[in-house]
């Protein structure tokens, strides 16, 4: 008597497709999740009582939930959807910051308006940008190491559901963590 | 950096830091044996790792705080004034928003402020559809649901003005204690009492949670919150609805997502349309976790609980639970936490009844126990059917003197009155949950006393005198029961003969009797009933403890009803149909457990019974010296 809507379809499909190696599925899948994750951050930044801070798992489960039909969908895709939107939250603060900086460079007054909400640290935008100049760096060399920051740091998973999203042990994410994030603090001239 | 010479750093570098001091100098020595630089590298980044470290580096997310600049995040401050109503304290800080206690000054009452937050009050048609539900909810009267006094708007501030509860969420309730199944049932049967009245206004509540769920300090009376906030959940189109509508949708499904799946139906879960059968699903979910401590579902994250939620079947509650549980309730829970709404309960109603039912029987099973015991230990050697053979009910004879009642019955015994209250169902401590008024207006008390006459020899020792119950008596004393009611009803009152535990009892109708109120059952208000009137009941000289039943209803009990015509001179108020007498024990155990409360007052020398039931049962235990 109920239907799932087509987009969950889609998206599980897609999910589906690209884990079975097609990369044109995962071009499609970026914007959707890329915008998804953007209104409920956005949201979630409107709604919230100062002092709490986003939650990203939550948002990116929230996001999985609604957009992926749970019933046809195999843990692997889990996985992969949330390597994509780790990925996707990184890309969302690092426009924020970028967009931030740029006015403030730009001298205008910084109005953020509600319709705007910041959701990345206004004081830690610099941090955002060169980490991300960085992980790209370090993604050239070691893109396991990268991912292992852009799940801890942009997607906000613990190491046991880094683990899971690798295939790797809480251990071994936790050596990987303290390499990748040595390399990083050197780079940015720690 | 090559990548080889970065495998190579990688690999010392995450033994490396696993060490200390020398351990771990001597260990970078050997694997940079023949490379210094090498070595300068893994240093390097040792180094960096522990500055890192200390520095909590890339520690915490870069996430702003949330946006407050508008309304929803400015706190209102103690005394500070909200139209007519000002803030004295703040409540907590509920899903939509926080929450004030305030008094509303021009009706000098306690409300409680709900501050909206700004997603849900700059959404126009949301706030409209809010606004409409919440009046539709709250205009059913419904005593477990919430009561909504006003939505308003104040320097762009919109609140919610509400029914001040003073008491606990059923949250905090379960943090702190394991409830007993009677407190599962009482709980259970008044949220369903809610959800009936809303659902027949076509309402549903789709976020049922222990958190929306209160319990009044003062009566235990249920109120369930929020009803028609938790609206908008249907799945989005994302591509096919207009902005505004996703963007509404999304808002709505954060603030439930964002907090729990856990009482999510399969349906709702999955983004699907709902109905009504949702929040039966989520009912069963609270029941569950009422009598387990835990939800059915859960799981590391949202996705693994949904996934738990749409496949798995939970552990029974006979194996969850920690006590004994009914089987009934296991099959109750089964049927409300059904995947398909289809072979769900289909409505609030059904899982009332059948709540109800289960309370009702354990009722008995209580009752059963309870009572079969104290008489029996006591028993005295007079057997039932001796004592039935000698219950005799004299009306006064037209001679002045003193008119006794004797009833030979048993030994030790008598005496009795009652009383009733009148109440709204079979509920002890707290309310009806259906749609029956509130106990505050129909709560009836019964008033009693009893006049004692000491005789010796046939002949009155001593003037009369009053006692607010029962006592001890001596076989010698005489009494009579005062009672009265500030309600008019119906009263019965029957004495139980001391009878083995598997025996039949034998009862004697005391009242209504055709020497006494015309011998109608029904009494005015206010109207001094004295039974026996005129007269005494005599105590027998055998030992034993005798049981007198006081019932009082507004309308006549169907049940009792046929006792009317034993009420006679001719049977002495003996009943000697089988099939009634044991009518009348099944009814008085079914009934037994639901005890009013009882205030003795010892300076008006007079018993107040109260109940919140819809039949009054009381009954005096008379043990005879």
């Amino acid at each position: 008597m109920h239907q799932t809507p087509p987009e969950q379809h889609e998206i599980t499909e897609l999910l589906a497709k690209w884990s079975g190696g097609n990369q044109t599925a995962l071009d499609e899948l970026y914007p959707l999740v890329y915008e998804e994750l953007r209104r409920l951050a956005r949201s979630y930044m409107k709604r919230e009582p100062k002092g709490h801070t986003l939650q990203t798992t939550a948002l990116i489960n929230e996001a999985y939930v609604r957009m992926v039909d749970q019933k046809n969908v195999r843990w692997q895709n889990r996985n992969h959807f949330f390597a994509i939107s780790a990925q996707m939250m990184r890309r969302i603060l690092v426009d924020h910051a970028r967009r931030y900086l740029h006015k403030k460079r730009g001298g205008g007054a910084i109005k953020v308006s509600l319709d705007e909400a910041m959701i990345v640290a206004a004081e830690r935008s610099e941090e955002v940008l060169m980490l991300d100049e960085a992980l790209n760096n370090l993604a050239r060399m070691d893109q396991r190491r990268c991912q292992v920051v852009e799940l801890r740091y942009f997607a906000g998973l613990n190491n046991q559901e880094i683990g899971d999203v690798l295939h790797i042990s809480e251990n071994t994410v936790m050596r990987d963590w303290n390499l990748a994030r040595a390399w990083l603090y050197r780079q940015l001239g720690g | 950096m090559s990548l080889e010479r970065w495998q190579e750093v990688s690999g010392i570098f995450k033994l490396a830091i696993e060490l200390e001091g020398e351990a771990r100098e001597a260990y970078l020595a050997k694997a940079c044996a023949h490379d210094e630089s090498m070595r300068d590298e893994v240093s390097r980044l040792i180094s960096s790792h522990e500055k890192a470290s200390a520095d909590n580096f890339i520690g915490t997310p870069p996430y702003a705080e949330p946006n407050s600049s508008d309304a929803e995040g400015r706190r209102l401050a103690i005394g500070q004034h909200l139209g007519r109503y000002q803030v004295t304290e703040h409540l907590g800080t509920g899903g939509m928003g926080e929450v004030y206690l305030a008094t509303d000054s021009s009706l000098d009452r306690l409300v409680a402020l709900k501050i909206l937050s700004g997603d849900l009050a700059h959404d126009k048609r949301r706030m409209q559809r809010f606004q409409q539900e919440g009046r539709m909810v709250s205009s059913l009267n419904q005593p477990n649901i919430l009561t909504i006094f006003e939505f308003g708007e104040i320097d762009s501030l919109h609140f919610l003005a509400t029914e001040y509860v003073d008491g606990k969420t059923l949250r905090q309730y379960l943090r702190e204690k394991r409830l007993r199944l009677s407190e599962v049932l009482d709980i259970s049967l008044q949220i369903c009492a809610a959800l009936e009245a809303a659902h027949e206004a076509r309402i549903v509540h789709r976020d049922i949670k222990p958190e929306n769920v209160m319990i009044r300090h003062r009566d235990h009376i249920v109120k369930v919150l929020d009803f028609g906030l938790a609206k908008g959940t249907e799945p989005a189109s994302v591509t096919h609805a207009t902005d505004s509508e996703v963007a509404t949708q999304f808002k709505t499904a954060a603030g439930i997502i964002l907090g729990t799946v856990n009482y999510m139906s399969p349906e709702q879960a999955q983004g699907h349309r709902v109905d009504e059968r949702t929040d039966l699903w989520s009912t069963g979910v609270v029941i569950y976790e009422m009598v387990t401590g835990q939800v059915p579902f859960s799981g590391r994250t949202n996705s693994h609980t949904i996934v738990q939620i749409l496949e798995n079947e939970p552990v029974p509650l006979t194996q969850a639970a920690k006590s004994p549980v009914p089987e009934e309730l296991q099959r109750i829970v089964s049927k409300a936490l059904t995947k398909s709404p289809d072979e769900r309960y289909q409505s609030a109603k059904d899982l009332l009844i059948d709540l109800r039912k289960l309370r009702k029987q354990l009722d008995v099973e209580t009752e059963l126990k309870r009572s079969i015991a104290p008489s029996l230990t006591e028993r005295s050697s007079t057997t039932t059917s001796n004592i039935a053979a000698e219950a005799t009910i004299e009306t006064a004879p037209s001679s002045q003197k003193v008119k006794i009642v004797k009833l030979g019955i048993l030994c030790g015994v008598v005496a009795l009155l009652v009383v009733g209250l009148w109440a709204l169902n079979q509920r002890r401590l707290t309310p009806r949950p259906s749609n029956a008024p509130s106990p505050a207006t129909t709560e009836l008390a019964l008033i009693y006393s009893v006049t004692v006459q000491k005789y010796r020899d046939n002949k009155p020792f001593d003037p009369p005198f009053q006692l607010a119950k029962e006592m001890l008596f001596e076989s010698d004393y005489q009494i009579r029961l005062n009672i009265s009611s500030q309600q008019s009803g119906f009263l019965y009152v029957l004495n139980e003969g001391p009878h083995e535990k598997d025996q039949p009892a034998d009862f004697v109708v005391l009242f209504p009797s055709p020497t006494s109120n015309g011998g109608s059952a029904l009494v005015s208000e206010s109207q001094p009933i004295q039974i026996p009137e005129k007269s005494w009941i005599k105590f027998d000289k055998d030992k034993g403890t005798e049981k007198v039943w006081l019932v009082f209803a507004p309308n006549a009990v169907p049940q009792l009803e046929p006792i009317r015509s034993y009420a006679s001179p001719k049977t002495r108020g003996l009943i000697t149909d089988a099939g009634l007498r044991d009518n009348v024990q099944q009814f008085f155990r079914s009934k037994a457990a639901a005890k009013p409360s009882v205030e003795e007052s010892v300076e008006r020398k007079e018993t107040r019974i109260l109940s919140r039931n819809d039949v009054l049962v009381h009954f005096i235990d008379l043990e005879h010296q």
